[in-house]
């Protein structure tokens, strides 16, 4: 108890130092570009490491065992990777998250570097992450009923994280524009318990 | 009432197994399907297991005909309720074997096998043993209670409709679709919102801050907190000098309220601190975006 409230305590005195150096000397940039590494980026080619000596690595599949930082990964092809989380590792598992919420039988998408002993240090993890076009079949208070296919899937809205994009505005977390029939691509979280997905992000009318 | 029921048990088993049963013994897609079912490795052969639903399509094609013929008769009933009871037997095995094969059972697309599959299956078994309970032939029964027979053939097909998910499209979305015009939207429109965080890393990503400092993030968002008005996102990173290649946090600070519809050029405070000496790194890391010089036109 007291050694998490002094660990958050630091976590916040951190995060005021971070501010005061962000807000204060910091350069300013306008004007407008493109590119991104959001979640949608675990599906994009690996970005090519900075160091020239160090290749950069890919890795996608269930966790079967977690020692500390490091996860055993079965592969879906029957490869295996070790991957080692460090302090600089980003990690999604439908929101920006820590270590503690990784579970065995999760499934990870990861990119970092391959290290000379077999391991990747990972830069990136996204756990359990989906990303399907689906059409609307259903809606209610706290989910829609949604198609792939054939295949009928149910996507929870998540209080304060699901959000969703009409026409390629603005994220935004007002639902109330979905609509019974419309044809959607929806960015989420699998759920290995029953098979659902918990929806981060729903895009509509591209 | 139950005589009732079970005299008209036949005639609700017989158009069930005659659809289902046709579908499986002349349907084009019997193979496709006989593919996704857990007969494929029961018979070892994709060509077996085709041939082996098309005679169980034969079969419950001729038990619904028999039960339409002759519905006073024992043996139909007793053949139906037996077929129900293979049917539970067969998907318990798949669903314990191969719980994410399909179950073959109407010879449509379906998914993995669930509940509705075996609840169809129970009722074959209690529709066959209901019919070969039956005293009366189902033609004089509706003839005497026309009435209730109606009712009760339609609460039949009211339920094989609702346990076929074939048919979903035809009364679930069309419900759906009303219930959300009479009672309204189930969610509410969101007014004077918080800008979600994944609307400002959207308004980071479109922005020239990003592009700039795109060779130095190395992770994704790493963590993310709002402070008077400023969002900070931070990013893991790193630089390389003449000493070699330093770890650093990459934090943005971007106004909490903006998004991409109302800030399209927003403006980005960009800093980089090395996590070894906790000092700000000069801005001169970042890589400028090179000035894009236009083409020369022909005059």
């Amino acid at each position: 108890m007291s050694h998490s409230q002094e660990s958050g305590g630091r976590r916040l005195d951190r995060r005021r130092f971070l501010t005061t150096a962000a807000v204060g000397g910091a350069t300013i940039v306008g004007a407008s570009a493109l590119g991104g590494l959001d979640a949608e980026a675990a599906f994009a080619d690996p970005m090519p490491s900075l160091d020239a000596a160090i290749p950069s690595a890919f890795a996608e599949g269930r966790i079967v065992a977690m020692n500390r930082n490091v996860l055993d990964v079965a592969g879906s092809h029957g490869e295996r990777h070790l991957i080692q989380l460090t302090n600089a590792t980003s990690i999604w598992k439908l929101r920006t998250t820590t270590a503690e919420s990784i579970e065995v039988g999760d499934g990870l998408y990861a990119r970092g570097a391959a290290m000379p002993d077999g391991t990747i240090a990972a830069d990136a993890v996204w756990v359990n992450i989906v990303n399907v076009y689906v059409t609307i079949r259903g809606i209610a208070k706290d989910r829609l009923h949604l198609t792939h296919g054939s295949d009928e899937l149910v996507g929870h809205i998540v209080p304060d994280t699901t959000t969703a994009s009409y026409l390629g505005g603005a994220l935004t977390a007002d639902l109330s524009r979905t609509r019974i029939g419309q044809e959607a691509q929806v960015l989420g979280a699998w759920r290995p318990a029953d098979g659902a997905i918990d929806i981060a992000r729903v895009s509509l009318g591209h | 009432m139950i005589p009732l029921v079970s005299n008209l048990a036949p005639l609700v088993c017989a158009a069930l197994l005659a659809t289902t049963g046709a579908a499986k013994l002349f349907g084009r897609q019997t193979a496709r399907l006989a593919a996704n079912t857990v007969l494929v490795r029961v018979f070892n052969d994709g060509r077996r297991a085709t041939l082996a639903l098309r005679v169980l399509g034969g079969v419950e094609l001729s038990l619904g005909a028999a039960l339409l013929a002759s519905p006073v008769a024992l043996l139909p009933g007793a053949g139906t309720a037996l077929l129900g009871v293979g049917f539970t037997g067969y998907l318990a095995y798949a669903k314990a074997t191969a719980p994410e094969s399909s179950c073959g059972c109407s010879a449509r697309a379906e998914g993995p096998i669930g509940a509705r599959s075996f609840t169809r299956a129970g009722l074959v078994v209690a529709g066959g043993l209901a019919a070969a309970g039956g005293d009366a032939a189902w033609w004089s029964e509706v003839s005497r209670r026309p009435g209730g027979s109606a009712l009760v053939l339609a609460a039949a097909a009211a339920m094989l409709l609702g346990l076929t998910a074939d048919l979903d499209r035809v009364w679930l979305v069309p419900l759906r679709k009303a219930r959300i015009r009479v009672f309204g939207h189930p969610l509410p429109p969101a007014s004077g919102e918080r800008v979600p965080v994944a609307a400002t890393v959207q308004l980071l990503e479109n922005s020239l801050a990003w592009q700039t400092a795109m060779p130095v993030v190395r992770s994704a968002l790493l963590d993310h907190w709002d402070d008077e008005g400023w969002r900070v996102l931070r990013y893991a990173g790193s630089y390389r000098d003449a000493r070699g290649t330093h770890p650093v946090s990459v934090l943005f600070a971007l106004d909490v309220t903006l998004t991409v519809d109302t800030a399209p050029n927003p403006a980005v405070r960009v800093s980089l601190i090395d996590e070894e000496t906790e000092e700000v790194v000069p801005s001169s890391v970042l890589a400028p975006v090179p000035v894009r010089t236009p083409l020369p036109l022909a005059t």
